[in-house]
């Protein structure tokens, strides 16, 4: 009986294969747009995947309420349905999962998932393959180009203006409180490496000599090592890039070792809600990095902001920029007036688009730069202190531990 | 009974169309994973020497290939490059196997091994321009022209594979590693050099992982050690072969087929909840079916024979 029954779970997977591979093809009149997108759903990336997630489907839902894309080729409006695909946070299974979708699912065109290595770039040589077009962000914009995709285009900042901030907020510092012993901290990591580089270099252009520079392996649980370090360099400012895990350890620790500096700045660890929950008020003083601001002053930035607070009851510095993807790429539909990928491609390209992120433009690479920005941990709330002209906030400089 | 099956997958991307089916894709993961399975179950199950570190060779097997193409000694599809992806794995293999081998037995064994995959991990990651550090090695994908290739290459791999361990454990080597495996001292009263046959079945099994590395790395054109040197290369050869049924032939290629098919079909399901499926299902079937799918049959067949000839 157990033997049949096996046999049978067997065969029945093998039936369902089978239809995985034939089900999908029957021509049906269209009556949906599907986008698909390959999402970090479990492992390591799990946290930043939700939040991806629910940015897509606010974009999904505010447009389908407006009944959709009107789509020449088929005369009529059609709403947009998202093909939400899991990568379990691992290229090979980012490539498999797109393979998927453009296959099985028969999706019209794709949305980028998270993080280079990761999500974009195997959803980008997928994409590449089938000749699907892939409209992402979420990835650095060298090893991106240096690929010369022909089937995805890139919306992220320039790593050379993002690592710049610290410097130009370090510059219009009062004499008092100038920058005299910096440290750089950095993961050693595919985005850790080409930070680093980019912020050595940018030092010497600003005239600042880091008194500390040391990589750390990912996973490292420990930091006391590098806390004394910087405590016996009299270190007054750390530059910090690490995952949240490792920069909420990092700040406690500075804490109990009594590592006072004056300014504190970390990417990609110190920008999410999970920060400010884990260290409260010791969070306060210290920088994130970010993509957007609710209090950018572009039309729907604001309610979006507010959306997610009262969904997630804390503040997002990233949700725009995805948000702002999918903005583009429903205009970019309409002005093609068709689903075919090479065209919506083109449309991109040859288009400027008003988001809640501010007017886009992509070059002829197929890259559209935004600003970075910077925020200050300030009662729960990422203040926006960059880009200077869209904020009132100035920096805060850090007291020592035991005056706060 | 093999031929009928064989006959179909050779045939089927002449049926269907390799650049829009997902079946071509499916049996392309599903024959890779055949391939390393089949090394794992050659140490693992006729053996008894359970490798957790599968993943070190499969990576290795890989870097070699990333490395070779981009200093331009090999290239797309190149057969040396992946024969000495797998030489490379199974030379890794003598050099750690002789003295983890001659020294450890049971949990001790698949400790050093598994201790083997992080080592090679951290190496890769350190190892500046060669290995290109975290970020790993992008390959050239404009390349790629069909899927065809790749469906051909893991069939040929999973069919070799498979024919491989069968004239193996046929041999007086099958027999000298079932030996090792049920009875170590026995074997070595009996005259077996047991070291030598665990070491050589530990290298022929990085081998057929390291083949899959390369492949894999001509799939994905991006190499880095977070994604070869996961721990997933480990784990699931072992999961499959066991779920199929280790120390047999078609246990492994019964196992790779369900466990990818089961995995596929509840990520398309349960996209933010598959882990927890897939591993109850992992238990359950373990609890029930210990020794394979494949012993089911087995069973079955044996009974029926016992019954004919008249046997309670």
């Amino acid at each position: 009986m157990k033997g049949k029954f096996a046999w049978y779970v067997v065969s029945l997977i093998l039936v369902l294969l089978v239809l995985m591979a034939t089900g999908a093809a029957f021509a049906k009149e269209k009556k949906e747009i599907l986008i698909g997108t390959n999402l970090p759903m479990t492992g390591i990336l799990a946290g930043v995947g939700v939040e991806q997630k629910w940015a897509y489907e606010q974009a999904v839902n505010d447009l389908n309420k407006k009944g959709g894309i009107l789509v020449k080729e088929y005369g009529k409006k059609l709403p947009v349905k998202l093909v939400v695909a899991d990568d379990e946070s691992d290229p090979g299974k980012a490539a498999a999962v797109v393979e998927r979708m453009i296959k099985m699912d028969k999706v019209d065109l794709l949305l980028g998932g998270f993080a280079a290595p990761f999500g974009v770039i195997p959803g980008c040589v997928t994409a590449e393959k089938y000749k699907k077009y892939y409209h992402t962000s979420i990835c650095l914009i060298p090893p991106w180009l240096e690929q010369k995709f022909k089937w995805s285009t890139l919306f992220f900042f320039d790593l050379g203006q993002g690592c710049d901030i610290p410097y130009q907020i370090w510059d219009s510092f009062p004499a008092s409180d100038k920058i005299t012993k910096p440290a750089l901290l950095m993961e050693d990591s595919f985005d850790g490496r080409a930070f680093s580089g980019i912020f050595r270099d940018l030092a010497k252009k600003h005239g600042y000599t880091f008194a500390l520079d040391e990589p750390w392996a990912i996973g490292q649980k420990d930091y006391s090592s590098l806390v004394v370090k910087a405590k016996s360099l009299g270190v007054d400012a750390i530059l910090i890039f690490g995952a949240d895990a490792d920069c909420i350890t990092f700040v406690r620790q500075m804490k109990e070792s009594k590592l006072n500096v004056k300014y504190m700045h970390g990417w990609k660890g110190t920008w999410a809600g999970e920060f400010w929950n884990a260290l409260g008020k010791d969070a306060q003083y210290i920088l994130c990095d970010g993509f957007w601001s609710m209090d950018f002053p572009y039309p729907g930035a604001k309610e979006l902001g507010e959306r997610y607070v009262k969904k997630f009851n804390k503040y997002s510095v990233s949700i725009g920029a995805l948000y702002g993807l999918c903005q583009i790429l429903w205009t970019a539909i309409e002005k093609a007036g068709t689903l075919d990928s090479a065209k919506v491609r083109e449309a991109v390209l040859a288009n400027e688009f008003d988001t809640v992120m501010g007017k886009v433009k992509y070059d002829k690479d197929g890259v559209a730069v935004f600003l970075s920005t910077a925020s200050q941990w300030w009662d729960g709330k990422q203040m926006l202190v960059y880009p200077f002209d869209r904020t009132t906030w100035k920096v805060k400089v850090a007291p020592p531990w035991d005056k706060r | 009974m093999l031929i009928l099956p064989m006959v179909v997958f050779a045939g089927l991307p002449f049926i269907v169309d390799s650049e829009s089916s997902y079946l071509v894709f499916f049996l392309f993961v599903t024959f890779i994973n055949i391939t390393i399975v089949q090394g794992w179950n050659l140490v693992g199950g006729y053996a008894g020497q359970v490798s957790l570190g599968q993943h070190a060779f499969f990576g290795l097997g890989a870097y070699i290939t990333a490395i070779t193409w981009l200093r331009g000694l090999t290239g797309y599809f190149d057969p040396l490059a992946m024969i000495l992806s797998g030489f490379g794995a199974a030379i890794l293999a003598i050099g750690v196997g002789i003295p983890l081998l001659s020294k450890l037995r049971g949990d001790y064994f698949a400790l050093g091994t598994l201790g083997l995959g992080e080592i090679l991990r951290v190496i890769f990651t350190q190892g500046g321009t060669l290995t290109g550090g975290s970020v790993g090695l992008l390959l050239p994908s404009r390349v790629y022209e069909s899927m065809k290739p790749y469906y051909f290459i893991s069939l040929g791999l999973a069919v070799f594979a498979t024919i491989a361990i069968y004239f193996i454990i046929k041999s007086h080597i099958g027999k000298a590693l079932i030996a090792t495996r049920d009875d170590e001292v026995a074997a070595e009263a009996s005259g077996i050099h047991t070291l030598k046959y665990k070491v050589l079945a530990f290298s022929i099994s990085a081998f057929l992982t390291g083949l899959g590395g390369s492949l894999q790395a001509y799939y994905l054109f991006h190499i880095h050690p977070a994604g070869f040197f996961s721990l997933k290369w480990a784990l699931y050869p072992i999961l499959m072969s066991i779920m199929g049924g280790a120390g047999t032939i078609l246990g492994p290629v019964i196992g790779a087929f369900f466990l990818t098919g089961v995995f596929e079909l509840v990520n398309i399901w349960l996209p933010e909840g598959h882990p927890i499926f897939s591993g109850g299902l992992i238990v359950v079937v373990m609890l029930f079916l210990p020794n394979g799918l494949i012993r089911l049959r087995l069973k079955r067949v044996i009974g029926k024979k016992g019954e004919r000839r008249g046997d309670k």
